[in-house]
């Protein structure tokens, strides 16, 4: 009986492993953009972002949903969720061969734009046939190219921004900028610095391969076994030599992000970091993070991106999508997304495209209180490296640093 | 002197069980509370009026997951004691109890990664069938365990006894298996329900973020920085099931105790 | 008729508790294999040689194992305990509704409140901090993220107990131990007699399954450990996930490899404590 059940068990499943059908292709990419509009009327988009900040749900809840249905009778459903759970979520859909997707529409960035593009899970290109992203500026590296790979309209930009060092005036008025003087403030001030095992953490891990590197542009080009192997070994040997100095004696690691924060919060670290220029404003605010918190450069330099948005190969309504997306890039959107008592997130617009009134408008927008602005980050402004330099550093992190 | 040493074991308990439920809520209140200070320095609602005057859809939320908990618990906890009631008085119940143990032998997460497969052949991958389906199979055999002490001899004998007295399949569950169970049938109703509500891996998984109960609206909060709108969110997370228990304590635990 | 309802309940039992089970089983099979995946070019058995190359799933298999056996024997004694001792006392209104409170705390709360409390800027560390027991919180002694899982167990024990302590009353009432101990003390018996011969044992038999049943939870717990454990070594899920989500997407199937492997040992681990059982039931009757 048993052994009966596992055999229709097993043959269930091998049948269902491959049963690929071919995509439905309308060629959406070549209709006029008024047709496309009229197609998405009246239409339902899902779309997957990270849900964990107040100050994005509010834009995206309060302006954006009600927008896009008033303005295109669209209606837009987010959908919780990032980076690995929309890889996975594709990766199943592709091997269940599933034609019409959970989601349209993805809000994503370097690492999880590396893995669909590995797995083919996006659909495009299809930037160019949004009308406004003649305004974005794709001069800029920054927003052109995602982990020295040309985005070729695969993905949308949807903000930029640069990481950043965060400390407080008050407890540290002079913090560290460099890797020697870092070595020198935690062995004063021990327990107080940490690297979190995660994508910020191993950005911050990238600055400071830049900066032994010599060069701020050290990284750029195609990954390079060599050069990694070299670099790494001299960055291990240097956390391993001060890790006694960092948060638990280094013997352990915060997870995320959000965990560091938190640490910071609290008053266990004195040093954090970030994207967003660091994005302290809206910390501050809310009363987690001191007010005497304040960013500052590191010398080298650190890493600048954008993050982007991206149709998913197997979207139901990729005609919605891509309206939502072409609103998302107005100068109208983009403006609102810039509040710093907001979403507080920089444009990829470029403003001399924009016509007159907005140029004003952008140009007379309230600025922040307490962070830095991305212009004045500008000169310590690197380019994330190829992707191959992220997922080494990851592994080796964990294999040279967390398991010894 | 002894009655007043149980009294206070008693009181240290009491404390212990409140105090998280009420540190969450002051939390959840202030802002502005670090090291070394052991009181904040803010106190109000503003917390509060971010997330709830800001964020739609928490009632929504509040009510499918109400739903779909009631549901689960009502049909897992229904056929967890009928099921059990063959399965233990079988005579390879032995064979069945291992079975009933399977669904936890895999880890709840990579369960959950596994089905959605089949979920989405089955084209009920996001869904809210397809969530309460998934629940289902984590509290069933939860309930099958749970009853599985109640079917001993001496249940059998009353059931024999019932038989003996020519009463009818209905009157033995009416008159005899449900009275004698009252007590384990409502923890286990409570027991899957609280499973339900408060499942996040596998209804996030299956329900692909589409189906926003309560508990993965709130999980996000937990998840992000501001532990203030963390304990918000545990404080929201919570009070259903506190008002469940105190009402029910009222007019059905009561009686039972 | 009667037979026939009692097949087709047995049938409907192994659709619901053997199906999805299993169907979940050879799914992960076939992907540590390679045979399914999208990134995966077919069947190999690179995936298992290099698990079982490296000692972290050993590693993490025996963590995932002490931490649950130490959290079970904490939450059934300290139940134990209580019940014994205050049964009465905790059926009064009050206490009765305390008792259950616990319940409505999942262990994603209990988590994060533990980090809230018991970290080095902790609530209990800013109390020692005003009373002078440390001059810095540095000086405050590890108890979250620590090298010993005290903030796992912690929490562990903080959910589990109070379920035990519900289920421990529950069977005290329905086998009438109350009565059972009033017979024993008349026939001489002593409080302490009574509670190691009579009330102990049968709490723990007639309990038994839902202790191994929590063993096992614990064993597969998330989110716990997740958030109050260290980055190495981890208990069981937190690594499996994490090598579910890896960025190199070719590795993903090494994460259903640890996945099968977990399941064979733990379904091999209940079988031997089943049949153990059966034996030593059976050995006394």
């Amino acid at each position: 009986m048993l052994r009966f059940v596992g055999f229709v068990l097993l043959l269930l499943s091998l049948s269902a492993c491959k049963r690929e059908k071919a995509v439905q292709n309308i060629d959406l990419l070549a209709t006029d953009w008024k047709e496309i509009e009229l197609q998405a009327k009246g239409s339902t988009v899902h779309f997957m972002m990270w849900q964990g900040s107040p100050a994005i749900n509010s834009y995206m809840n309060d302006f954006l949903i009600p927008k896009v249905k008033e303005l295109y009778d669209i209606e837009l459903k987010l959908v919780g969720g990032q980076g690995p759970e929309i890889v996975q979520l594709v990766m199943s859909e592709k091997q269940a061969g599933s034609n019409s997707g959970q989601v349209d529409m993805s809000w994503i960035n370097g690492e999880t734009f590396f893995q669909l593009r590995q797995i083919k899970g996006l659909w495009g290109p299809f930037v160019e046939s949004l009308p406004n992203s003649q305004l974005i500026d794709f001069e800029n590296p920054h927003i052109s190219i995602d982990f020295q790979q040309p985005i070729n309209y695969m993905e949308c930009p949807w903000s930029i921004t640069q990481f950043a060092m965060v400390h407080d005036l008050k407890k540290t008025p002079n913090p560290p900028a460099n890797l020697s003087d870092l070595e020198v403030w935690i062995a004063e001030n021990p327990g107080q610095f940490t690297i979190s095992n995660d994508f910020s953490g191993m950005t911050l891990l990238k600055s400071f391969f830049a900066e032994i590197s010599g060069d701020k542009d050290g990284l750029n080009g195609a990954f390079d076994e060599q050069k990694y192997n070299r670099l790494s070994g001299q960055l291990w040997k240097w956390i391993n030599r001060n890790k006694k100095n960092f948060w638990k004696e280094g013997e352990t690691f915060p997870k995320e992000q959000t965990k560091m924060d938190q640490l910071y919060a609290n008053g266990e670290l004195s040093l954090c970091y970030g994207f967003g220029e660091g994005s302290i404003d809206d910390k501050i605010r809310q009363g987690l993070f001191p007010n005497t918190t304040r960013v500052y450069p590191w010398k080298n330099g650190t890493i600048r991106n954008s993050n982007y948005l991206g149709i998913h190969y197997n979207a139901s309504n990729k005609a919605g999508a891509m309206v939502v997306i072409n609103y998302m890039i107005s100068p109208e959107a983009q403006l609102r997304k810039i509040d710093p008592s907001g979403m507080d997130a920089n444009t990829v617009l470029d403003i001399d495209k924009l016509s007159d009134d907005w140029k004003v408008k952008f140009e007379n927008r309230e600025k922040r209180k307490y962070g830095a602005t991305i212009e004045e980050l500008a000169a310590y402004a690197i380019q994330e490296p190829d992707p191959q330099y992220m997922i080494r550093l990851y592994e080796d992190f964990r294999k040279e640093v967390i398991e010894k | 002197m002894r009655r007043s040493s149980n009294s206070i074991v008693m009181i240290a308990y009491a404390i212990w069980v409140l105090f998280p439920f009420l540190y969450l809520l002051v939390l959840s209140l202030s802002a502005d509370w670090r090291f070394p200070s052991i009181l904040p320095n803010y106190i109000g609602l503003k917390n509060w009026a971010a997330v709830l005057g800001g964020e739609t859809g928490l009632v929504k939320s509040f009510f499918l997951s109400l739903f779909i908990s009631l549901l689960v618990a009502l049909s897992s906890t229904l056929c967890g004691f009928l099921l059990s009631r063959i399965v233990n008085y079988n005579k390879k119940k032995n064979l069945w109890t291992i079975i009933s143990y399977f669904p936890y032998v895999l880890a709840p997460v990579v369960f959950g990664a596994c089905l959605s497969y089949y979920f989405l052949r089955l084209g009920i991958l996001g869904t809210t069938f397809g969530v309460i389906l998934a629940q289902f199979f984590i509290a069933f055999p939860y309930a099958m365990i749970f009853f599985s002490p109640f079917w001993t001899e001496k249940t059998k004998d009353y059931e024999n006894l019932v038989a003996t007295l020519r009463g009818s399949l209905v009157q033995k569950f009416t008159k005899v298996l449900f009275p004698l169970s009252k007590n384990l049938i409502l923890i286990c109703f409570f027991q899957t329900f609280l499973i339900s509500w408060f499942e996040f891996g596998l209804s996030s998984i299956i329900g692909v973020g589409k189906v926003q109960t309560l508990t993965i609206q709130v999980f996000l909060f937990i998840k992000e920085s501001n532990f203030y709108y963390g304990a918000m969110s545990c404080c929201l997370l919570m009070l259903p099931p506190v008002i469940f228990i105190y009402v029910n304590k009222r007019y059905v635990f009561n009686k039972i105790l | 008729m009667k037979s026939k309802s009692r097949y087709i309940g047995l049938a409907l039992f192994l659709l619901i508790g053997l199906l999805p089970f299993g169907l979940a089983l050879v799914y992960a099979l076939l992907y540590s294999f390679g045979i399914v995946g999208i990134a995966n070019d077919g069947f190999t058995t690179k995936f298992w040689q290099q698990v079982l190359v490296e000692d972290t799933f050993v590693q993490s298999m025996l963590y995932s194992i002490v931490i649950s056996i130490l959290s079970v024997v904490f939450s059934v004694g300290i139940a134990m305990l209580i019940a014994i001792k205050y049964v009465s006392k905790l059926e009064k209104p009050f206490m009765s509704f305390v008792s259950y409170l616990p319940l409505c705390m999942p262990g994603i709360v209990v988590a994060f409140f533990l980090i809230q409390i018991l970290s080095e800027a902790g609530w209990i560390s800013r109390l020692a901090y005003s009373i002078g027991l440390i001059d810095q919180l540095q000086s405050f002694p590890s108890l979250v993220n620590d090298s010993l899982a005290i903030g796992i167990i912690v929490a562990f024990v903080s959910v589990v107990m109070p379920f035990f302590l519900l289920l421990f009353i529950s069977v005290y009432r329905q086998e009438r131990l109350d009565e059972l101990a009033h017979v024993a003390s008349s026939l001489g018996a002593s409080p302490l007699q009574i509670a190691i011969k009579i009330k102990i044992p049968i709490l723990l038999h007639r309990t038994r399954m839902i202790i191994i049943l929590y063993f096992i939870f614990l064993l597969g717990a998330y989110e716990i450990p997740l958030i109050l454990g260290q980055e190495s070594p981890q208990m069981i899920s937190v690594m499996v996930v994490r090598e579910l989500n890896q960025y190199d997407l070719t590795k993903i199937s090494e994460g259903y490899v640890v996945a099968v492997m977990y399941t064979i040992l733990i379904s091999l681990l209940t079988l031997v404590v089943f049949s153990y059982h059966r034996s030593k039931t059976v050995s006394h009757a």
